[in-house]
């Protein structure tokens, strides 16, 4: 047999302690330097393509460098905290604005993260209560939306290759070696993510480009016509040039998402720009676009059958009990569905049902449904799950204005 | 222990580190490789290191024991003590359910009601192959062809040594233990072949990472899969299970290297075969010949004109060698199949010119039979039963236009061809001409560098190794 690893003999010498040291000297400088430039290649290119994990959880790092600023704040502070639902539906500059009417002055923030399941939530949630236990202050009020889309199977395997980024990312070492469970395996995988790749992982480096060469196949049998694209085009243009007329130093400012996670109010605009608003959703709003973005959210996120990940209400029910310990109320809420467009099956109502249960035994606190409100219609959507800017939010927030007044007077 | 992961990487610079600069001589070096060894073994799960144990033990007493012995029947009784020990070890964590069920199969087509219950063992990772490994130690005693070893500690160091432990190359006692007696140290060299050798193997089993999912995508569909797909899913299957096996072996053979250790080549360009007889010279070799040297030989070989029945006894216990299903005795079987029918056609005069034909057109056909025939041997190997191996085959043979992935299938196809492709030709590349790469070092540290990048960027979440579990 053939003992050579080639066609290439390669020799051995004769082992001596001083060879010994000289050759593995040369072994750990060589090829340590080359791996050590790889490494360096990766994080590099990373950076450059704003690929870091600052960069993946952007929205997440604005929200946690805000927190010394909110925490500082001489109001009452409330917090909305929950997924990209929380952060269309809810405009906080408009429930400031109309809880000022009733002579209750109140600082509010749109926590709303999209792309963040309950798991990721659960972290980030530990987090923010540990710089208000850290300052000894108290939230007012925190309403916490319980999203079903967020928590079904379907939506955590779609997570699953970010899983240990984020990790990395929103979680202490302690809360590492937790997840890890005595995997010495995962818990070195750990921490070279979080110490040698800045939170990025490969998988989730994959992850990202194959989503972009191959995305995900979705029947898209849908399709607006070429006008009606052409027109939502010039009107969202149209819409952009409004913006930048109306608030030409809006970088930095005060209502601005990386404070607050709110952005305009409608009785700042114009009535001509509120006219071009209607007329876009108009535009953009088509049976086409709806019937697409439902069948998305069906294959990602499983909104017709809600077959629950039992990890994913576990950890929602943390989030509701981490909250319990910096707020004065704690308020859970289901936001509005879009009913015209999510037809859930009567087995998923009984899995809503189930999962509203546990986490109502489990947290001690009811869940508000606010799924089927009567002033929020399906025309107030701009898409199957998300309320529309102005047209959904305002009205939205105006009902929680209502709900929740009594609990933020002094 | 997984060697792509962080795991080991950290483990593997610590242990560098006693082994190059501080545990500086034999002794003490064969230590810290059964210490390293366990270590690398218990982090999957250190229940079964006394097994790994015993085995040595076992064969080291008995490799006295048929030394000393005076007559050849004795020789012959402790060998077999040996071949049942180790086999029975074997059969206990890996066949025994098998078995079992097959019975209560049996018996339950028969009519009767049969309620066996299984043991549900844990199957320990690298059985197959430390016990075979273990296996050639007192044979090749048994046959002359060695000495039995004096050092206890040099058996389990050979037989623990953590590069081969899990997933193979299957190394003959013969070959490793002169090297545990001497431990040698690597020229420089020899430490960049090997670490040529590692970020090849990296590169491979990134690649098979990737290939896993549209095979997964094929194998396991639950609708209807177009015929496109279920070629690129076999395919894919294909690059995976060469990627990942012949990736981990590189790997093994290269760290063995920087260590100061030769170890054989396990794949010499398995898919470039142009015969399902020069496959299998091609394809897991240490397996191969491990079953030519003491099955197929022991059984007779080519002589008395039990040649097929021979062939087939070694395929079928080979498949079964990969793991307890019947879809890998049929993926054996075939195999013995299409090698008998290689056999037969050769010695038929029509076909005689045929078989050592060297024209360029006659070996592409060549290649392309014998490739397609190992496609549908894959089919037999990745179904996740024999009902649906059928249903896949036929599937490959029927046309159906339907994609899933649409208009991506053909890319996500001609991209597992390609890969497949520039696989081998790197592994030839490596074979043929890895020392004139070695002689440029400018070129050599930058590829090293790509190439450690590239695993560095690309990563699946299924990454464990396919041969773990044989």
């Amino acid at each position: 047999m053939n003992l050579s690893t080639s066609n290439s003999e390669y020799a051995l010498e004769k082992l001596s302690p001083s060879g010994s040291c000289r050759l593995y000297g040369q072994v750990v400088l060589k090829l340590g330097l080359s791996m050590l430039t790889a490494l360096l290649i990766i994080f590099g290119y990373l950076t450059s393509i704003g690929a870091t994990g600052q960069g993946i959880l952007e929205r997440v790092t604005e929200a946690r460098q805000a927190l010394p600023q909110i925490i500082a704040d001489p109001n009452d502070v409330m917090m909305f905290y929950g997924s990209s639902m929380t952060r269309a539906g809810f405009s906080p500059r408009q429930f400031e604005a109309q809880l000022g009417k009733k002579g209750i002055n109140i600082s509010a923030f749109n926590y709303g993260f999209g792309g963040l399941n309950p798991f990721f939530q659960d972290l980030l949630s530990r987090r923010i209560v540990e710089e208000f236990k850290a300052s000894d202050r108290q939230l007012k009020l925190v309403v916490i939306e319980f999203n079903p889309f967020q928590a079904t199977q379907a939506r955590w395997n779609g997570a699953l290759p970010s899983v240990d980024s984020y990790l990395t990312l929103l979680a202490n070492n302690a809360e590492m070696h937790e997840f890890a469970e005595g995997d010495i395996e995962r818990l070195a995988r750990l921490y070279t993510i979080k110490y040698l790749r800045a939170g990025v992982s490969a998988e989730m480096i994959t992850s990202y480009f194959a989503y972009e060469m191959f995305p995900p196949a979705r029947p898209q049998g849908f399709a607006d016509s070429e006008e009606s694209i052409a027109e939502q085009r010039r009107l969202g243009q149209l819409l952009n040039q409004k913006f930048e007329e109306e608030y030409p130093n809006y970088v930095d400012a005060a209502w601005s998402y990386e404070w607050k996670g709110g952005g305009t109010i409608p009785s700042e605009r114009t009535p001509e720009t509120l006219a071009l608003f209607e007329e876009y959703y108009d535009a953009s709003f088509t049976d086409a676009r709806m019937k697409n973005d439902r069948l998305g959210r069906i294959n990602s996120a499983d909104i017709e059958e809600l077959r629950f990940e039992p990890l994913m209400l576990e950890h929602f029910i943390n989030i509701v009990n981490n909250f319990k310990a910096v707020s004065e109320h704690v308020k859970v809420v289901m936001l509005p569905k879009n009913s015209k467009w999510i037809k859930t099956t009567p087995e998923a109502e009984k899995r809503l049902a189930q999962a509203v249960s546990l986490i109502q035994s489990k947290t001690g606190i009811n869940i508000d449904d606010h799924q089927d409100l009567q002033i929020i219609t399906p025309e107030m959507f701009r898409d199957t799950t998300h309320l529309a800017r102005y047209r959904g939010d305002v009205p939205y927030t105006h009902y929680l204005v209502e709900q929740y007044t009594n609990y933020l007077r002094k | 222990m997984i060697f792509n992961t962080p795991l080991f990487f950290w483990f593997f610079c610590i242990f560098v580190l006693f082994y190059g600069f501080v545990f500086l001589k034999q002794t003490p070096r064969v230590y810290l490789i059964v210490v390293g060894s366990f270590i690398f073994y218990g982090a999957w799960n250190y229940s079964f290191i006394p097994l790994l144990v015993a085995s040595g033990l076992a064969d080291y007493f008995i490799a006295q024991a048929i030394y000393k012995a005076k007559t050849k029947q004795t020789k012959k009784r402790w060998v077999t003590l040996s071949i049942v020990f180790n086999l029975g070890l074997l059969g206990m964590f890996k066949y025994a359910d098998f078995v079992l069920l097959s019975v209560a199969d049996l018996l339950s087509t028969l009519g009767y009601q049969a309620n066996i219950s299984t043991l549900s063992w844990v199957l320990p990772v690298g059985i197959s192959f430390y016990t075979f490994q273990s296996l050639s130690y007192t044979i090749d005693v048994y046959r002359g062809d060695m000495k039995p070893r004096k050092g206890l500690v040099e058996l389990i160091a050979a037989l623990s040594f953590f590069p081969q432990l899990v997933a193979g190359p299957i190394l003959r006692a013969k070959h490793i233990l002169p090297q545990m007696h001497a431990i040698a140290l690597p020229t420089f060299s020899a430490v960049k072949h090997g670490f040529l050798l590692i970020t090849v193997g990296l590169i491979k089993k990134t690649g098979a990472d990737l290939l896993a999912i549209p095979a997964q995508a094929a194998f396991e569909a639950q609708g209807s899969v177009s015929t496109l797909e279920l070629w690129t899913g076999v395919l894919a299957f294909a690059g995976q299970i060469y990627g990942d096996f012949s990736g981990y072996t590189d790997m093994a053979i290269g760290i063995a290297l920087i260590l100061g250790f030769k170890i054989p080549l396990n794949f010499r360009v398995p898919y470039f075969a142009v015969s399902p007889v020069d496959f299998w010279r091609r394809w897991h070799i240490s397996l191969s010949t491990w079953l030519r040297d003491y099955l197929y030989i022991s059984l007779g070989g080519n002589r008395n004109n039990n040649r097929t029945r021979n062939v087939m006894i070694t395929m079928l216990l080979g498949g079964l060698w990969h793991g307890a299903a019947w879809t890998f005795v049929v993926w054996g079987a075939f195999h013995g199949i299409i090698i008998t029918a290689t056999h037969y056609f050769a010695k038929l005069p029509l076909f005689a010119g045929f078989a050592n034909n060297k024209n360029k057109w006659v070996l592409i056909f060549k290649w392309a039979l014998t490739f397609y025939l190992i496609l549908i041997g894959w089919v037999f190997f990745r179904a996740t039963d024999l009902a649906s191996a059928i249903d896949i085959i036929i599937g490959l043979h029927t046309v159906n236009a339907d994609a899933v992935q649409g208009a991506q299938a053909l890319t996500i196809f001609v991209i597992t061809v390609v890969w497949i492709f520039l696989t081998h030709v790197m592994d030839y590349g490596v074979i043929k001409g890895a020392d004139k790469l070695e002689n440029k070092p400018w070129l050599f540290w930058t590829l090293m560098i790509i190439g450690q990048a590239l695993c560095l960027f690309i990563g699946a979440p299924s990454s464990e190794f396919i041969y773990f579990q044989f």
